[in-house]
């Protein structure tokens, strides 16, 4: 989770593209143009309560109007889906970030591979409809249980033609990762979808040989914040060994200085980026907003992020 | 989105800062300035929206703004924060890469920058422990602003160096009022 600016959108259309799967349309009520986006990526769009959750753009990267996102009514999930399903039809107002992206389009690759299993096929729709603009070579596959329950399917259907494959499991049709073969130069995979479909694909690949530059998985995690209980963890100090306990009700920065480091810091909230620290041989549990995604490996914010049992910090 | 409570402010005059700068003589005179545009966010990362004219509370802030309700990214932690203000003048500088601190202009709109007022011809440096006029309304110099990395990601530009030492002036509501662009700004005493 970084940091990124929330707009008041309002939805012009809502429509059941399948009995499960809301499809809304999103405008800027005061500007023409929503801030561009690059297909694969996605937004965060806020819950009433404060919580997020990340959706795909399914719509054209080219038409800076409008956002378009598809949501599964999830009855057993944490509640987001059934939220919006019942409260964004026309006319009201959705909490929408701005777009990012975690699972681009290879650049210079010249065939792509687009694996979509049920509401994953939404970045994938967006990256289908930018290849077709552009005359690349790619091929959609969309895993589902039947065509009533496959998400966009028209709109696929009418944008792709015969790049479209679809895998139906009521008509006993399975997609079979084994089929994409050995691995070819150029050749880009990309799959979303439940975790059992991107896992086959990636072990599959993996098994084959593929290298792990040409094969891309997008994954929603839960947001790491939610319900979270802090625990006490050690901080080891790299340059003189020293071993410092982290209470649980504790943070770290407060912990550091009781020990005598001289540690800059401003908001102590997690967002001013003042407190930053170097890190290694930890799992750090990243709770600000502040870091980019790039740095969390060796960077954290002592303030509010903590680790996992211990970490060695760059002291 | 709604205030719990209302927001802890420290009063401008009050602040670590503003208390020492009121003892001390100095700081430009004369000077004329503009308020181009307000704008306000109801909550932490919500965009900024422009406003035609706002009311400005004594001791709480701009009506609808963030550190008005209590929904501020630092909210949580009391300061001087009632208004923000940024002269048009140091936007301008980033605009043509001046000093040339990053990797070349950087065009910050009036919406992005997240400070409430945007002005002209405003000394802001010269205003902390100053009392100045905006239209109707009496502010108080209580810090210098500056910037923070949360800026810098929330708008995935580099401003942090280059918007140091010119990041504005945050103060407090003496006398409130309704405050519109175009209306005079200059120094009171």
């Amino acid at each position: 989770m970084s940091a990124r600016v929330v707009m008041k959108l309002t939805v012009v259309e809502a429509v059941a593209t399948t009995p499960e799967v809301l499809r809304l349309t999103l405008v800027h009520p005061q500007r023409p143009e929503l801030p561009a986006w690059e297909p694969g990526a996605h937004v965060d769009l806020r819950l009433p309560d404060g919580r997020t959750r990340q959706y795909s753009l399914c719509g054209d990267p080219a038409d800076r109007g409008r956002y378009v996102l598809a949501i599964k009514r999830e009855a057993a999930g944490r509640g987001g889906s059934l939220w919006t399903h019942d409260n964004l039809g026309p006319g009201a107002v959705a909490h929408v970030s701005h777009p990012r992206n975690n699972f681009g389009l290879a650049a210079g690759a010249r065939r792509h591979v687009l694996i979509g299993g049920g509401i994953g096929v939404t970045p994938l729709a967006a990256m289908a409809r930018h290849l077709t603009a552009g005359g690349a070579d790619f091929i959609l596959h969309l895993c589902a249980r039947s065509a009533e329950h496959a998400p966009l399917l028209p709109e696929l259907r009418a944008l792709c033609g015969d790049r479209l494959r679809c895998w139906l499991s009521a008509e006993g049709a399975r997609f079979d990762p084994t089929a994409l073969g050995a691995p070819e130069d150029g050749v880009h995979v990309y799959a979303c979808g439940p975790q059992r479909l991107t896992d086959a694909v990636q072990t599959t690949l993996e098994r084959a040989g593929w290298p792990a530059e040409q094969v891309h998985v997008e994954h929603f995690a839960p947001i790491a914040d939610e319900n979270y209980k802090p625990e006490p963890f050690d901080a080891l100090i790299a340059s003189t060994g020293a071993v410092i306990h982290v209470p649980a009700d504790v943070s770290l920065l407060d912990v550091l200085r009781r020990h005598g480091f001289a540690m800059p810091s401003s908001c102590e909230i997690g967002v001013c980026g003042s407190c930053e620290c170097g890190y290694r041989d930890g799992t750090v549990i990243h709770r600000d907003v502040v870091l980019p995604v790039a740095k969390r490996q060796d960077r954290m914010m002592p303030c509010v992020s903590r680790a996992r049992v211990s970490v060695t910090l760059e002291l | 989105m709604s205030a719990t409570s209302a927001p802890r402010h420290v009063e401008a005059f009050a602040h670590a800062a503003g208390s020492v700068a009121a003892g001390v003589p100095g700081g430009a005179t004369g000077w004329q300035g503009t308020l181009l545009d307000i704008h306000i966010a109801p909550a932490a990362s919500y965009e900024m929206e422009a406003l035609a004219e706002a009311r400005c509370v004594a001791g709480r802030g701009i009506e609808g703004d963030r550190y008005f309700l209590g929904t501020g990214t630092y909210s949580p932690k009391p300061d001087t924060r009632e208004v923000t203000l940024i002269e048009q003048e140091a936007l301008d500088a980033l605009a043509r890469n001046d000093p040339p601190l990053q990797g070349g202009p950087i065009h910050l709109a009036p919406v992005d920058h997240r400070r409430n007022l945007t002005v002209r011809g405003v000394p802001l440096n010269h205003l902390v422990g100053r009392r100045f006029r905006v239209g109707e309304v009496i502010l108080r110099g209580g810090r210098l602003n500056f910037p923070c990395k949360y800026l810098e990601e929330l708008l995935g530009l580099p401003v942090y160096l280059p918007l140091y030492n010119r990041s504005g002036l945050n103060c407090g509501i003496e006398r409130g009022g309704i405050i519109r662009p175009g209306d005079p700004i200059a120094l009171l005493d």
